[in-house]
This record gives structure tokens, C-alpha cells and sequence, in this order.
């Protein structure tokens, strides 16, 4: 039991896959200028570990070690865009698909999802791997929305687009939209995270 | 049993290629009706706001069954809803300079909508513009887009201020319509800028 | 000169690294020595150049609607658009797949210092990003293609290069302690890319 807790609490903080392994950098520039884009991110790629980490889990034996990279990736691309016609088909979720649709090729380069398989799913069993997939999907996200937080309150002067300091009278600093700031707001993270592990410092 | 064998690796990977192409294929065949059928209503929900009838909540609000209704009560005669992909097509007509169909939406209160497509930073980018009679005052416009980043480019999208920015403008002759780029988003803006350069001119001069 | 003018665009004002952010996440990994970023760069514009063009013809012979035209005219409504996420990646796997094998044949040492991150060159966002703005951009030839995924290609190699040299001059400063190895990468990539960000306005 001690073991399945580790699996999912490491991802968390002590291993997290943004700030220690350094994964799915890109796309956690690209969707943490507001609040809202990082919230549905950092759920569907929760949901897309988990998922591809236990169906590639459950093929692990049957997998060529030589094609391994072709297969994950297919089962991945494969997941996400069956969810994406699906969504796309019902008049009722046509809007979120909408929304989502712009993260799609996000999710599937995302290589925190490539990443957990080849490192974790490929070599454990479907319990422990869908949770080992969702931890970390939680600990990416986590992540997400402390930038995300920073970025849209500075920037736009907003949270989740209503006005908080915006209300106060601040102009909103165009830098922090910009793309570069979110690797330093990401790196002051880092820093603040290391001085409280002392453990995790080079 | 030998996974590692040539003959086990070349079987698998076939088969796995061959069965998620089957099972694409099929879902994305039996969807499509369906795809097609809620591309429409969207886009018909887009040209009724840009015509100035509504804004994008209200309509969104509505299924879109009655969406249709009301494009029909609203528009003048009954001309061809283009989807995103006609207007792709007629956007590399454009650049080839080939004969043009451009869609031209005539609604009952005057208001003509037209239509623009170009790439932004990451994908497409398109959207539609409605004129008053004299054929230059914008009176709505709405924007969509297929990848921008969301909070920058999307606001195009997203963001409803932005799009009210453009009522009142006028089009000049060059079919050129000056607007405040979106701060942080160069590409996007200037992606949307050259989209509707070409196509307000494509318009006029046809 | 059109060639030219592609190229040095893509190099410098569509520069994957610092105009796109895509491909960070080996980026950052890769970059301790200027030795190892080296190797890294050269497989990212190899594996550029072969799926770029290899894509290309993908779009234009099957996925584009209508592309299946040459096969008669029954097959010229047929649009397999939808396929092309997952093709490209297929193709862009097994030609990392390949990279992979010839390097580990060829050249043990780079191939055991690249560790994990060959096979991840495969979700290197800068690979499969250079196949979707070729799909996206419409280039008119497989040369402009070329062209285009060569530029992009040198454009991560040298930002890699660059980032590797600052980083083995780093190692001698005084950096605070919580700061040192990635926490001051980061911060050392938001300066240059701020600084990349002068060449947004060239016109080419």
C-alpha cells in the first residue's frame, strides 16, 4: 500500500514532471497566459496519462521492444482524436469540443504522456500505472495553474477573466503575456521549490 | 512467446496501423453527418452575429434546429451556407487568381455578410464580416479560429471586445479595414489582418 | 533567392526555439555540454529533412482533399484530412526509429549520452510542428519544403549550441544554490527569448 501512495503523491512534488523532470515544457508556455485555458489543459492531459499509461499497460507484454515508440504513439493520437470526433459530433458538447480542439496536437506531443509510458506504464502493472498517469497528469497541472495564476493576474490584471486588480485600476503589464516570461515565473518556481528540498538541488 | 522476432514486429505493427486507420476511418465515416450538420449550425450562428442579429451567448443558447429557423426567417433568397473547407478552397482561388464564388450573405435588414479566411500563427484563421448597405460600414463582425493560442491569438475568438472594435469602421477602397492589433499576439493579428486585406479586395474587385 | 530568403526566415524570425517555443522539453535536457547539444541538433535537422519532405508528399498524394485524384477520378472527393495527426506521426516515428539504429550502430558514445531523449525527438514538438506549418503554409514543392525544414532545423540546432555554451560558462558563477543546474536555465532561456524577439519585425 506504502508503494501506491508514493506513486501517486512523488508526482506531486518531489518528482513532479514539470519542475524535476523537466517535461511538457512547451505547451505549459502556451496555455498558462490565463487561468481558464490551464484549468481544461491540465484536466485532459490528467485524463490522457491515465488512460494511454493503462491501455499501454495493459499491452506491455505483447509490445516489440523495436516499435515500441510508433505503437505508444499511435495509441495515444488514436485516444485523442476518437475523443475529439465524438465531442464534435453531439450538439451538446460541439461548444467544448470547440475549446478543446485547439489543444489537441498540445496533448498528443505532450511529452509528459510519452514520457510516463516509456519510463513507467511499460514496465509496471494497470493498477499502479493509471495511477502513476493521473498523478502526474495532477502534478503537471498543479504546476499549470501556479503560472497560470501569476501570469493572468499580472498580465491581464484578471482571474478565470474577472477583473481582480483590473478592478483596482492596474494596467495590465504586457511582458507577462509574453511566451519568455512564463520560463522565468517556471524557473523562480524551481528556485522556491529547491530551497524547501534542499534534497533536489544540483 | 518471441516478441522481439522480425516477423512478430512486422505482423504487430501492421496490424496495430491497420486497426486504428479501420477504426478512424469508420468513426470519422459515421460521424460525419453529424460533424457536418453542427459545422453548419456554428457557422450559420457566426454569420447571424456578424450581421449585427445577436450576440454569440444568445445564439449559443439556442439548439440548432431553431439556430436554422432563424437564419432562414432573417436572410434574403437562399444562398449556399459555405463550410470553413469551401472557403479554403476559394482562399487558394484567390492566390491563384482563379475565378472566384465568394459567399455573400444578403439579410433582410440590409446587412451584408461576407466572408474571410487566412492562417494566423498556428492554423487557419477565418471569420465574417457584416456590411451595411452602402457596402463599406462594418456593422458585426466574429472571428474564429482553429489553433491559436488561447488568452493571445484566441481573443480574436474569445474575447467580444474585439470583435466590437470593428463596428462602425469603414473599409477603404483597397479593401484594407485598420484595427488595433491584439497586444502579445502579433502573428495572429497580422495573420487576421492579411485574411481580410485579400478577401474585402477579392470582393470588391469581383 | 526565394530559397534563400525561406531559409535565413526560418532560421532567425520563425525560429522554432524562441518565436514557436516548441521542442523545449530536450531543449532544456540536452543542453548541459556543447558536445552532446551538438549531436542533438544535428539529429533534430536530419530528422527535419527526412520527414518534412516525406510528409510533404503524404499531404499532397493522399491526405489533401482531392489528393487521391491521381488514382482516378472515383477517389477525387475523398478527403482523408482527418488522418493526418496520426500519419505524421507515424511516419516522424519510424524515421526516428531509423536515426535511432544508425546512431546506435555507428556512433556508440553519442548514442548512450543521448540517453532517453532520442526516442523522445519523436514527441519533439519541433519535429511534428515542422510537418503541420508545412501542411499549414502550403508550400508549392517539395523544395520549398526542404528548404523550410532545413531552416527550422538549423534554427533549434543553433539555439541549442548557444544555450549549451552559455551553460558550461554558467557552471563556473556563483548561481544561488536552489537556482543552480535548471531553475537558472530557465530563466537564462526567457532573457535570450526576449532578445530573439527583435527579429519578429524583419520583413523577408
Amino acid at each position: 500500500m506504502g508503494k501506491l501512495k508514493e506513486t501517486i503523491l512523488n508526482p506531486l512534488f518531489k518528482n513532479n514532471p514539470i519542475t524535476v523532470l523537466v517535461l511538457g515544457i512547451c505547451s505549459s508556455l502556451a496555455v498558462t497566459v490565463e487561468l481558464k485555458g490551464a484549468l481544461v489543459m491540465a484536466l485532459s492531459v490528467t485524463i490522457v496519462t491515465g488512460l494511454s499509461s493503462l491501455i499501454l499497460s495493459l499491452l506491455r507484454k505483447t509490445i516489440p521492444n523495436r516499435v515500441r515508440i510508433i505503437v505508444q504513439l499511435v495509441v495515444v493520437a488514436l485516444l485523442v482524436i476518437l475523443v475529439d470526433q465524438v465531442l464534435r459530433s453531439f450538439e451538446a458538447t460541439y461548444a467544448i469540443d470547440k475549446q478543446l480542439s485547439v489543444y489537441m496536437g498540445l496533448i498528443i506531443t505532450n511529452c509528459i504522456v510519452m514520457g510516463r509510458i516509456e519510463a513507467f506504464a511499460l514496465g509496471n502493472r494497470p493498477l499502479p500505472a493509471i495511477l502513476d498517469g493521473l498523478a502526474n497528469g495532477l502534478g503537471y497541472g498543479l504546476i499549470l495553474l501556479i503560472v497560470a495564476f501569476f501570469r493572468e493576474l499580472l498580465g491581464s490584471g484578471t482571474l478565470f477573466g474577472i477583473p481582480v486588480l483590473k478592478a483596482l485600476g492596474y494596467q495590465g503589464n504586457g511582458l507577462m503575456i509574453l511566451p519568455p516570461m512564463a520560463l522565468i515565473i517556471l524557473g523562480c518556481i524551481i528556485w522556491i521549490q529547491r530551497s524547501i528540498d534542499k534534497e533536489l538541488q544540483e | 512467446m518471441n516478441t522481439e522476432g522480425n516477423r512478430y514486429t512486422v505482423i504487430y505493427t501492421t496490424l496495430v496501423c491497420v486497426l486504428v486507420a479501420a477504426v478512424l476511418a469508420v468513426v470519422s465515416q459515421a460521424l460525419k453527418p453529424r460533424q457536418s450538420a453542427n459545422e453548419k449550425a456554428e457557422t450559420v450562428r457566426q454569420v447571424l452575429v456578424a450581421a449585427g442579429l445577436g450576440e454569440m451567448e444568445k445564439w449559443r443558447m439556442v439548439d440548432n434546429q431553431a439556430v436554422l429557423e432563424a437564419f432562414k426567417e432573417q436572410i434574403d433568397g437562399d444562398p449556399q451556407v459555405y463550410t470553413t473547407s469551401q472557403l479554403k478552397a476559394q482562399n487558394y482561388n484567390i492566390k491563384q487568381g482563379k475565378p472566384l464564388s465568394l459567399p455573400a450573405y444578403r439579410f433582410k435588414n440590409g446587412v451584408t455578410v461576407r466572408a474571410v479566411y487566412g492562417s494566423g500563427l498556428w492554423g487557419p484563421v477565418w471569420g465574417y464580416i457584416g456590411l451595411e448597405q452602402d457596402n463599406t460600414t462594418i456593422a458585426g463582425a466574429y472571428f474564429d479560429h482553429e489553433s491559436e493560442t488561447p488568452g493571445l491569438g484566441g481573443k480574436i475568438k474569445d474575447d467580444p471586445s474585439f470583435r466590437a472594435s470593428f463596428r462602425g469602421k469603414a473599409i477603404g477602397k483597397d479593401g484594407k479595414v485598420e484595427f488595433d492589433a491584439i497586444s502579445g499576439a502579433t502573428m495572429t493579428s497580422r495573420g487576421l489582418e492579411a485574411a481580410i486585406d485579400t478577401w474585402m479586395k477579392a470582393y470588391i474587385e469581383n | 533567392m526565394e530559397y534563400l530568403s525561406l531559409f535565413i526566415k526560418s532560421i532567425f524570425v520563425d525560429n522554432m526555439i524562441f518565436a514557436y517555443f516548441l521542442g523545449m522539453c530536450s531543449y532544456l535536457a540536452v543542453s548541459k555540454n556543447v558536445k552532446t547539444a551538438n549531436g542533438l541538433g544535428i539529429a533534430v535537422v536530419l530528422v527535419l529533412a527526412i520527414t518534412v519532405p516525406v510528409n510533404w508528399l503524404l499531404n499532397r498524394f493522399v491526405l489533401q482533399p482531392g489528393a487521391l485524384a491521381w488514382l482516378g477520378l472515383k477517389f477525387a472527393a475523398v478527403d482523408l484530412s482527418f488522418l493526418s495527426y496520426i500519419l505524421f506521426i507515424a511516419v516522424i516515428a519510424a524515421m526516428v526509429q531509423i536515426v535511432e539504429m544508425i546512431v546506435e550502430k555507428y556512433s556508440p558514445s553519442l548514442y548512450s549520452s543521448l540517453g532517453i531523449f532520442l526516442p523522445l525527438i519523436a514527441v519533439n514538438c519541433a519535429i511534428l510542428g515542422g510537418s503541420l506549418f508545412m501542411q499549414q503554409r502550403e508550400f508549392g514543392n517539395i523544395l520549398e519544403a526542404l528548404v523550410y525544414a532545413l531552416g527550422s532545423g538549423v534554427g533549434w540546432y543553433l539555439a541549442i549550441v548557444t544555450l549549451a555554451a552559455i551553460r558550461e560558462k554558467m557552471a563556473y558563477s556563483n548561481v544561488p544554490a536552489g537556482l543552480r543546474g535548471i531553475g537558472i536555465t530557465f530563466i537564462t532561456v526567457g532573457l535570450m527569448g526576449i532578445a530573439f524577439m527583435a527579429f519578429m519585425g524583419i520583413a523577408l
